[in-house]
Order: C-alpha cells, then structure tokens, then sequence
C-alpha cells in the first residue's frame, strides 16, 4: 500500500486517465482514421483507375501506330503503282508522238520531193523552150550565111527534132 | 524525491494533479490535429495531412507485414497509442513544464509544478498498459474464440508440459501490466529528473545535449509501446496450434 500511495496511484486517477485515452482512441478513430481510410480507398482507387486508362491509351497508341504504318505502306504502293502505271503512259504518249512526228515529217518530206519534181519538170521545160528558142537564134544567126533556105529548114528542122527528143526523154 | 504527481486542486473530490493538466492539454493538441486533417482531407495532401498520412501508412505498413490482413483491426490502437504518447511525451519538453509554478493553499512555498509530463505519472501509463492487454485479449476472444483463448492457458496436451506453458502464458500477461506501464513511467520520469538537474546546475547551454536525448526518448518510448503492442495483438490473434 505504501508503494502504490509513493507511487501517487489512485483509483480515480486512474480510471480518469483511462477513460480520457479511450475518449482519445474514439475520436481518433471516428474523425481522423474513417476519413483518411476513405481517402486513402479512393485514392488507390483512382490510380488504379489512371493505370487503366493509362494501359487503354497506351494499346490506343500503338493501334494507331500500327495503323498508321499500315496506311503510309498502302499509300506507297498505291503511289508506286501510279507512279508505274504514269511512267508507261508517258513511255506510250511519247512513242506515239514520235511515230506521228515522224509519219508527218516523211508525209511533208514526200510532198516536198513531189512539189519539188513538178518544180523541177516545169523548170525542165522551161530551160528546154528558152535553149530552142536560144538555139533558134544562135542558129539563125550562125547559119543565115552558110547555107541556103531551104538547107537552114532542114537543119533547123533537124535541129528541132533532135532538142525535142532530149527534152522528151 | 517526489514520484507521485502534484496535486493542484479538487473538484468534487476528484484531484486534479498536474499530470491531468498535460494531459488535457495532450487532448487539445491531438484533437486540434484530428480538426486540422479531417477538414482539408484531400486526395492531394499537404501541410499536417502529409505528416499524419505518413505516421498512419508507416504503422499500418509494418503491420501488415507482421499481421497480414489482421492489421485492419490491430493499427488503429497501435496509431492511437503512438500519437497519445509521443504527443504527450513531446508536449512536455515546452519550456514551462516543472519551470512554472503553482500556489494553493497545500503547497508549500514555492509551489508545485504547473505542469508535468503526464507519462511520468503511473495512473496514465498503467491506464495504457491495461487498455493495450485487455484490448489485446478482446481481440483475442473475438478472433481465436474462446476455446482457442482458454488454450492458450489451460491445455492439457503433453501433460503437464503445456499446463506449465500455460501457467507461465498467464505470468507473462500480468507481466505486461508492470512491463508496460513501468517501462514508459520509468523513462519519461528519470528524464524529467535529469533535464531538471541539468537546468538547476546551469540553465544556458548544459541542458541542450539532454533536450535532445529527450526528444530521442520520446519518439522511442512512443514506437516500443505502439510495436509491442502490434506484436501481442499479433500474437494473441492468431490461431494457436
């Protein structure tokens, strides 16, 4: 007894002091671990949650990664094959334009021989009347002297002949 | 040299010592605490939330180590016993506990202290020492049933091996009433009795070195009673083979 009153151990003390840490513990636990325990749930919850979405976003991008090579690979073939498809075109356009240059270039190449040929024929005849009517003077005047008329008929006429068939021929 | 705590007036025969005083004020502060968290908890914490919220994760953490998933009934007492005691074992190093003085008409003539660490008084500490062992065999009954509590004491397997087991099973339990409650009252009061000497032989500078032994005091005495408690409440829970 001695020992507990040296102590200062008394019964209402005692009970005042158990009764005050309980009082502690109920509050403790109504008003600071309920709600931080909520907090704490809606927490993990929400990071939970975000990690999801965030795994979701990530599957979304890699998708549209995919999908987005998928596209760019079509579209380069596509391209490609246009590309070809042009390149043979053109190799047909310009073939064609050449034969028709070419076909156009003979076409005028030909008519210009023809025109020259009848150019040439009708300076032919030409050159044939003035060398007659050239060598009719020259020979008139040459044989007026030398022969008598009826002679210079028939060398003119001979004469005559003789350039006609040339020019003929 | 005085053990018991002063006392400094009585109300309906109820006295109230300057024990009860810190004590109170140890209410105050953890309740202005509660008000202070509870009002702006939030899912972003900040401020007195952070600091809590790190106490309670770290308690309820290493509980769920030790206990699995008994640790959603064992760490609120393990949290409340940590924040009552550190909180009352810090609230005593203020300057003006065992400094300011108290005159009543008992006192002699230079009064008695105002204040005083309320675990240097052993009415508190055997009052958490019977709390944390009743609960603990509460939780016991409520888990393990009553056969398997009474098994821990009374069995009659290998006789008389665990009749003797369970004898000394029973010593122990009243061996925690005076491990517990001494071994906080012990500290806390040789602390006290220290700083007090230090500040009698010179109050500039000397006490310093003290003042932090006894802030390590504090926080150390606070997580023995907290983990011995998780570790009994642990034990007492779980199934006895």
């Amino acid at each position: 007894m001695e020992i507990i009153q040296k102590f200062g151990l008394e019964a209402k003390l005692f009970l005042f002091q158990l009764a005050n840490f309980l009082i502690i513990v109920f509050i403790l636990k109504k008003f600071l671990f309920a709600p931080l325990r909520k907090m704490l749930d809606e927490r993990k919850r929400k990071i939970e949650q975000s990690l999801i979405d965030a795994e979701n976003a990530k599957v979304a991008l890699d998708n549209a990664a995919l999908e987005r090579k998928k596209i760019l690979s079509e579209a380069k073939v596509n391209a490609d094959k246009l590309t070809s498809s042009l390149k043979v075109a053109i190799e047909e356009e310009k073939q064609k334009a050449s034969l028709e240059a070419r076909n156009q270039s003979l076409a005028i190449l030909d008519e210009a021989k023809h025109q020259a040929g009848l150019e040439f024929d009708n300076i032919s005849k030409q050159l044939g009347k003035m060398s007659i009517d050239l060598s009719e003077k020259v020979l008139t005047k040459v044989l007026s002297g030398l022969f008598s008329e009826e002679e210079k008929q028939k060398l003119m006429s001979r004469a005559l002949e003789k350039i006609d068939e040339k020019i003929t021929n | 040299m005085q053990i018991s705590p002063d006392i400094l007036f009585s109300i309906g025969g109820f006295s109230v010592t300057n024990t009860v005083v810190a004590t109170l004020i140890t209410d105050v502060v953890i309740i202005v605490l509660v008000m202070l968290v509870a009002k702006k908890v939030s899912l972003k914490p900040k401020g007195v939330q952070n600091a809590v919220e790190a106490i309670i994760d770290y308690f309820r953490e290493t509980t769920e180590t030790i206990a699995g998933n008994r640790a959603s009934f064992i760490y609120p007492w393990v949290v409340s016993f940590f924040l009552f005691i550190v909180i009352s074992n810090l609230v005593a190093q203020i300057p003006g506990f065992e400094s300011i003085r108290f005159h009543s008409l008992s006192s002699g003539e230079h009064g008695v202290p105002l204040l005083r660490a309320a675990t240097s008084d052993l009415n508190l500490t055997l009052a958490l020492a019977v709390t944390s062992v009743v609960t603990t065999h509460f939780l016991s009954i409520k888990h393990t049933g009553v056969k398997g509590y009474l098994t821990r004491f009374f069995s009659f397997k290998m006789f008389p091996v665990f009749l003797f087991v369970g004898a000394l099973e029973f010593v122990n339990e009243i061996a925690k009433f005076i491990s517990f409650s001494f071994r906080l009252f012990g500290n806390i009061f040789a602390g006290e009795k220290v700083m007090a000497t230090m500040y009698g032989m010179c109050s500039f500078g000397l006490p310093l070195p003290f003042i932090a032994l006894e802030l390590m005091v504090a926080l150390i005495q606070a997580i023995v009673f907290a983990m011995l408690t998780m570790a009994f409440m642990h034990i007492m829970t779980e199934q006895s083979h």
